[in-house]
């Protein structure tokens, strides 16, 4: 044969039988010059015999080489094996693992394409016990694309992430000159010698293709403290590999890519091996904190602050060895969502412990005030349940006792608490138990609670499919309800005993139980068969669940339970609406009400609906929730989830639907019914057929959009601003526009008739509930929330400081905090009381009227606000890129706003400083902006409305522009996905369908 | 090496437009640098869109079907399918009928000789390719369109059927070809399309003309250009919109524009068979298309020293233009970006120039020339 084109590597040990399949997976490569050196590290099986069989079967292209003595290792048989390549390519391939059959030729495509010295592809891995044999890309992000570099420091995240060897393909030539070879005698060769590879190499190819798959074995072996032991050698390994590697980057002077690789080694490298100390003993905790701290000594202080916070708070501590904080620490670790420490407040900052806070690093690290613990009740925690005790009788009964954490003492001493056990079969929806606790009280360290389980008598499980039993403590504080796990920690359950149970099923299936600890280390009762009976059962159940018998019982299982969710889908719901309830008949008076797809009681539809029970119209309200319960709707009213079977009923039968956002799209109003939408504010931002990506769907798609627009029979503006943009947007024509002003702006408008009457300015009882005292000017501030281009919600930071503003203002202001429900502001309890989060307030409306100044930036709460005739002031500190974002405004702000428009925080508090002169000098201003956005807001929409639909004895009147369409729609609107995911009307791809 | 036999295999070898006709191109440009083409149709072309192709074609052409086979129709699941014996016996014709063609497909490979190639076109003359032998013949697939088009057609399933066990499945871009191999398409690989004439003479920008070259349809986006033109045109009354094209859609646009007020300055010009003649009365060429693959009418402008401003709707798009340097893109759909980019090419005779240079010294790298270098590299990897 002449040169090839590739050498492939196979390196063996002890694995005769599998070396055929990754050779065979190289001779099949769909690249033909392609040499195979098989490398065997003295096998003692038949594993050189069979590299001597494959080479005789194919001369021309396999060659068998054999180290005169083992290495334990792949480094020197990998190194041997290079030594005798000729081909112009070399990869690394181990004999329990196979080729991508394109690999070879993609590589050196992309290899003589680009003159890369190393190319390299991407990594699966199989699992190939598990039932599918499951594949998992190894970091995929690295290989989303073709791309070409010519230093490792530009994509450090190679070199820190994708260590393996085995997945890449080296120019022969330049692995000796650059003298690249595998560190011998060492674990995890794999780590240097891709970091020397990568450092050395002149240009680097990526490409998407999989090239290797990695198959993995995994027996999953309980482990035992010896295999603990084990691993404190394997540990000390890696710090050494990873003490090379260093060296190494310090030496080519890649400091950079030396952060990067700290920054990974905290996220990653050490997390691994924390989540397991919980279950450690002593001594092996101390060897890991001496070799980790040794370690970590090295690292960056820069890279902590690129970590999540509960990495670099766990690093932290362990340097500290402060295993009182740590090990809480690592049960957050675990369970990101759980909160295990008590936590400490310090001069209005949250820190994770009390602890270590005369020490700055201290301090930066442990704060946790963003994590906004602080603004959440006990019920909306996730609280550690530190089991303390596990005590049993040998026969039926357990006694637990545990702690659960109080953090900041949210529950204060002399609290109503409830609580109890709760066992739960893991397998969803089965059945669950409840056992009282015998002691719970309040403690300096937490709650104290104690609980014996009568399992023998009182946990009747069925005996098959239930076998794992969760166990939770659910705790009612004062009314709240909080759920906990219990965490295993250092109590001993190798010594429990197994408990008897009696299944459902009999004794014959299971007869007992023993606690296990979850991959969580969470508390869990596991069932088991150990009497011979039993025993016996459980082999036949299994041979029967094996069988075609069972199988067919399984599909007939899952076959009842697609049927049972086929019932309940979007398709069936809508099938069901547009044939089965819309042929009921229409119900004179019912109304359905529903405001932001259902997320409040608030806006427009609520205050028609007042305005209706104020006048006492006779109707049967309904009102439309969305979320687990209403919280905040009428009582007076009938609540119906959204999309529930009652909601779409209502719907069909309804003779008026109210909302201000969209009812589903893909629900077809009938004729009878007649559709006010009151819509929800006016556009600065361009809407509906005016924004590009509207404009962009095929015609078919925005004929399915006119439709849903078609169902508004009457459609609410403000001003003749609404009607050039709205109408234009959602293609209304003239006779469905009311030029009636929002109802929900009445109040707004009565408010400053008041004002200007008496010339006093009245705070009602919110001002009171949120603690202001009157002494205090009250500003509101309400950005919009800001998407990234492809339409999803971007994160909202604080654009100035809160402290600076409470430090600054706080003697005579109050700030209220309201961002968009989309986004989550934390605020330090150093500004409590100075400045204060109304996120959770349904309705804005009492919120505008108590704030005596406002701030926003492009909300359509302006254009209410401004009804008001208050100063207003537009902080705008990213103008530039919202106005020139792809989905354009209908008009400059910077021109019509009334009151400065600001760019900066400092201009921001200057304005506030100032807020009597932003006051007087835009009266003007603000008297244009609402002539021209807000003139038919006049006071009395809502009654304008209620008389024309709503009038007389209560029953309601032909409106006089006559329903909208003539005929029946064309009936069910069939939307396409694409159409219905991303237009809800307002534009929010909220709506589900 | 030259003297290849190379087979291309399409839906059809006398189709108006798309890919028969860079079918046709190759096969000349194959020819010419002394290699034996065979061209292949599955069926013949419907007879509205029914090319002429002369009589003096420099390779064979052969086309299997004489009238178009039974159309593939999902077999109904279930007892139901299995009792419509009407129905099996059409899907058992069928089978057999594809078949006896592919077999016909089959003798026509074994003629060929060491060195042999087969390149099909499209995914689904590739059935037909699928049931015939192809032994010592590397078969090339390709996919003539963007991923995200395809996506959205039911061609992707049977590209990722059809396509998986080809030596190499050819996209139109890098772009293209990586979001195939992470579809877990280890085969793929790009090949750009060849630009078909380089003109002389360029346009010398200097005429009061923006054009737009293609079929009058939904997916070409001419009601979004007529958006855009409203909103540059009111700032350049001296300046015309030529729309060259015809289509379905004629009518609807010109109702637009006259909605739009735009009656005097849009000319509606009608399909044109002088790209080159259009291009060079034209100072700047704009693209507004929903959809695209490698659009051919961007390259053309180019080659005339036209320079675009477009949607950058697909790959294809960016790979071909780059954005500010011998072209202008806006995102797709956003027609006041392209409505700046057109503003600023009216207005900026500079700019103008600078793009339209640079445009048709950059479009060389789609040459036939170098094209046909690529085509031959590929043809020496699949050997190795």
């Amino acid at each position: 044969m002449p040169v090839p084109d590739v050498s492939v590597v196979v390196i063996v040990y002890n694995d005769a039988d599998r070396l055929p399949t990754a050779v065979r997976s190289v001779l099949d490569q769909t690249l033909h010059g392609v040499e195979v050196l098989i490398v065997d590290d003295c096998s003692t099986d038949r594993s050189f015999d069979v590299a001597r069989q494959l080479a005789a079967a194919h001369p021309d292209r396999v060659r068998a080489l054999q180290l005169p003595e083992n290495s334990g290792g792949c480094g020197a048989p990998r190194n041997h094996g290079v030594q005798h390549a000729t081909g112009a390519y070399v990869m690394f391939l181990d004999s329990d693992d196979v080729l991508e059959p394109n690999a070879c030729r993609n590589m050196l495509e992309a290899a003589e394409r680009t003159g890369a010295d190393l190319v390299s592809g991407m990594c699966v891995r199989v699992e190939v016990d598990s039932r599918h044999k499951k594949q998992t890309e190894w970091y995929p992000w690295l290989y989303s694309r073709t791309r070409t570099i010519e230093s490792i420091s530009e994509l450090p995240d190679l070199l820190v992430f994708d260590t393996l060897s085995t997945n890449k393909c080296y120019r022969r030539e330049f692995l000796l000159a650059a003298g690249l070879v595998f560190p011998v005698g060492i674990h995890y060769e794999d780590l240097l010698f891709s970091a020397q590879a990568y450092v050395a190499a002149r240009r680097i190819t990526l490409i998407p293709n999989h090239v290797y798959f990695w198959n993995v074995f995994e027996k999953a072996a309980t482990k035992s403290i010896s295999n603990r032991r084990h691993e404190i050698a394997n540990f000390a390994h890696r710090m050494e590999i990873h003490r090379r590697v260093d060296e190494l980057l310090e030496r080519e002077g890649l400091d950079d890519l030396k952060f990067h690789k700290d920054v990974k080694f905290l996220k990653h490298d050490l997390v691994l091996h924390l989540r397991d100390l919980p279950l450690l003993d002593e001594d092996y905790r101390r060897e890991f904190a001496r070799m980790a701290n040794g370690y970590l000594a090295g690292i960056a202080p820069e890279a902590y602050e690129r970590v999540q916070r509960i990495q670099a708070i766990c690093a932290y501590l362990l340097a500290r060895e402060d295993w009182a904080n740590l090990m809480p620490a690592v049960d957050t670790l675990i369970n990101r969502d759980k909160l295990s420490s008590p936590l400490a407040e310090r001069d209005g900052r949250i820190y994770w412990c009390a602890e270590h806070l005369d020490d700055p690093e201290g301090r930066r690290v442990l704060d946790v005030t963003d994590a906004g613990y602080h603004t959440r009740s006990v019920g909306k925690l996730f609280l550690r349940n530190q089991l303390t005790a596990y005590e049993d009788d040998g026969q039926g009964t357990v006694r637990l006792a545990g702690t659960v954490v109080n953090p900041l003492g949210k529950v204060a001493p002399g609290t109503p608490l409830r609580g109890r056990l709760e066992l739960k079969a893991r397998r969803k929806s089965l059945q669950a138990f409840s056992f009282p606790l015998t002691s719970l009280r309040i403690a300096a360290d937490g709650l104290h609670w104690d609980a014996e389980l009568d399992l023998a008598r009182r946990l009747r499980p069925l005996g098959v499919i239930d076998a794992v039993w969760d166990v939770r403590l659910i705790l009612d504080v004062d009314g709240v309800t909080t759920r906990t796990r219990l965490t295993v920690g250092g109590v001993d359950l190798d010594s429990a005993h197994a408990l008897r149970v009696r299944p459902r099923l009999s004794r014959l299936v299971s007869d007992r139980v023993e606690p296990a600890t979850s991959k969580r280390g969470h508390l869990s009762f596991v069932l088991d068969a150990q009497g011979k009976a039993a025993r016996r059962t459980n082999d036949v159940l299994r041979q029967a669940l094996r069988s075609p018998a069972a199988d067919l019982a399984k599909s007939g299982v899952r076959k009842a339970r697609k049927a049972q969710r086929d019932l309940n889908s979007g398709e069936t719901k809508l099938r069901v609406y547009h044939e089965v309830f819309s042929k009921l008949p229409v119900r004179k008076g019912l109304v359905v009400f529903e405001s932001h797809l259902g997320k409040q009681y608030s806006d427009s539809p609520r205050a028609i609906y007042e305005e209706m029970r104020r006048q006492g119209v006779d109707f049967e309200a309904v009102w439309a929730y969305d979320g687990k319960k209403p919280e905040g709707f009428p009582q007076d009213a009938t609540l119906v989830k959204r999309w529930s079977w009652q909601y779409l009923r209502a719907l069909a039968q309804a003779e008026f639907w109210i909302d201000n956002q969209g009812f589903p799209l893909r629900l077809v109003k009938r004729p009878e019914t007649t559709y006010i939408q009151t819509w929800h504010g006016s556009a600065l931002k361009r809407m509906g057929f005016d924004e590009p990506r509207m404009k962009l769907k095929t015609r078919a798609a925005k004929e399915d959009f006119q439709k849903v627009l078609d169902r508004f029979d009457h459609f609410l503006v403000r001003s003749e601003h609404d009607v050039r943009t709205l109408a234009g947007a959602f293609r209304l024509r003239d006779e469905v526009l009311l030029r009636s002003g929002y109802p929900r702006n009445d109040a707004l408008v009565a408010t400053r008739r008041a004002e200007e009457a008496s010339g006093v300015r009245e705070r009602g009882p919110l001002a009171e509930e949120l603690g202001i005292g009157a002494d205090k000017t009250v500003l509101l501030y309400a950005p919009t929330f800001r998407a990234n281009p492809n339409g999803s919600v971007r994160g909202f930071e604080l654009p100035f400081d809160v402290d600076e503003f409470a430090e600054r203002f706080g003697d005579r202001f109050v700030l209220l905090m309201r961002s968009h429900y989309l986004n989550n502001v934390v605020l330090p309890p150093s500004v409590r009381g100075k400045v204060i989060d109304v996120t959770g307030h349904h309705d804005i409306t009492p919120l505008l009227q108590l704030a005596d100044g406002m701030i926003t930036d492009y909300s359509s709460v302006m254009f209410d606000y401004a009804l008001l005739d208050r100063p207003m002031l537009f902080f705008a500190y990213d103008y530039e890129e919202y106005a020139n974002e792809a989905r354009g405004t209908y008009f400059d702000l910077k021109e019509k706003a009334p009151g400065p428009v600001l760019g900066t925080a400092e201009e921001l508090f200057a304005a506030i400083e100032g807020l009597k002169a932003a006051d007087e000098g835009h009266r003007e201003a603000r008297r244009r902006f609402t002539a021209e956005f807000g003139e038919y807001d006049q006071g009395d929409a809502a009654r304008r409305i209620v008389d024309r639909f709503f009038g007389g004895a209560g029953a309601a009147e032909e409106p006089d522009s006559g329903p909208a369409h003539g005929g029946a729609l064309p009936g069910p609107a069939v939307i396409t996905g694409s159409a219905h995911s991303g237009s809800s009307v307002k534009g929010e791809a909220h709506d589900r369908a | 090496m030259t003297g290849r036999d190379i087979f291309i295999v399409n839906n059809n070898v006398d189709e108006m437009g798309g890919v028969t006709t860079w079918s046709h191109q190759m096969a000349r440009l194959f020819t010419e640098s002394g290699h034996r083409v065979h061209v292949v149709g599955v069926v013949p072309a419907p007879e509205e869109l029914r090319a002429d192709l002369g009589d003096d074609l420099p390779y064979t052409t052969t086309t299997l079907y004489d009238a178009h086979p039974p159309k593939a129709v999902p077999a109904a699941r279930g007892i139901k399918g299995r009792l419509n014996i009407a129905e099996q016996r059409r899907r058992a014709a069928r089978q057999a009928g594809m078949q006896q063609q592919a077999d016909k497909l089959s003798a026509l490979f074994r003629g060929a000789r060491p060195g042999g190639v087969v390149i099909v076109t499209q995914v689904w003359a590739m059935e037909w390719v699928a049931l015939a032998d192809t032994a010592g013949l590397p078969v090339v697939g390709m996919t003539h369109e963007s991923f995200d088009a395809c996506r959205k057609s039911s061609r992707f399933g049977r590209v990722k059927k059809y396509y998986r066990g080809v030596d190499r499945l050819l996209a139109l871009t890098r772009e293209d070809a990586d979001l195939w191999i992470r579809q877990g398409m280890d085969n793929a690989d790009f090949m750009p399309n060849p630009l078909p004439v380089m003109p002389e003479m360029p346009s010398d920008r200097t005429a009061k003309v923006v054009a737009s070259i293609g079929r009058l349809s939904d997916e070409k986006g001419v009601d979004l250009l007529l958006d855009t033109w409203a909103m540059v045109a009111p700032d350049h009354p001296d300046w015309t919109l030529r729309i060259y094209g015809s289509g379905d859609d004629e009518d609807l646009l010109k109702k637009q524009a006259a909605m739009l007020g735009l009656d005097g300055s849009v000319e509606f010009m009608g399909r044109t068979d002088d790209v080159a003649g259009a291009l060079r009365g034209a100072s700047v060429f704009a693209q507004s298309s929903r959809a695209e693959g490698f659009p051919l009418s961007l390259m053309e402008a180019m080659a005339g020293g036209v320079p675009c401003a477009a949607f950058d709707c697909a790959p294809g798009v960016h790979e071909i233009v780059r954005d500010g340097e011998d072209g202008l893109l806006a995102v797709v759909g956003n027609t006041t970006e392209l409505a700046r980019h057109i503003d600023a090419l009216i207005s900026d005779k500079e700019l103008r120039d600078r793009l339209g240079t640079a445009a048709r010294e950059n479009v060389q790298r789609y040459s036939t020339d170098r094209i046909l270098k690529r085509w031959e590299d590929l043809f020496a990897l699949l050997e190795r």
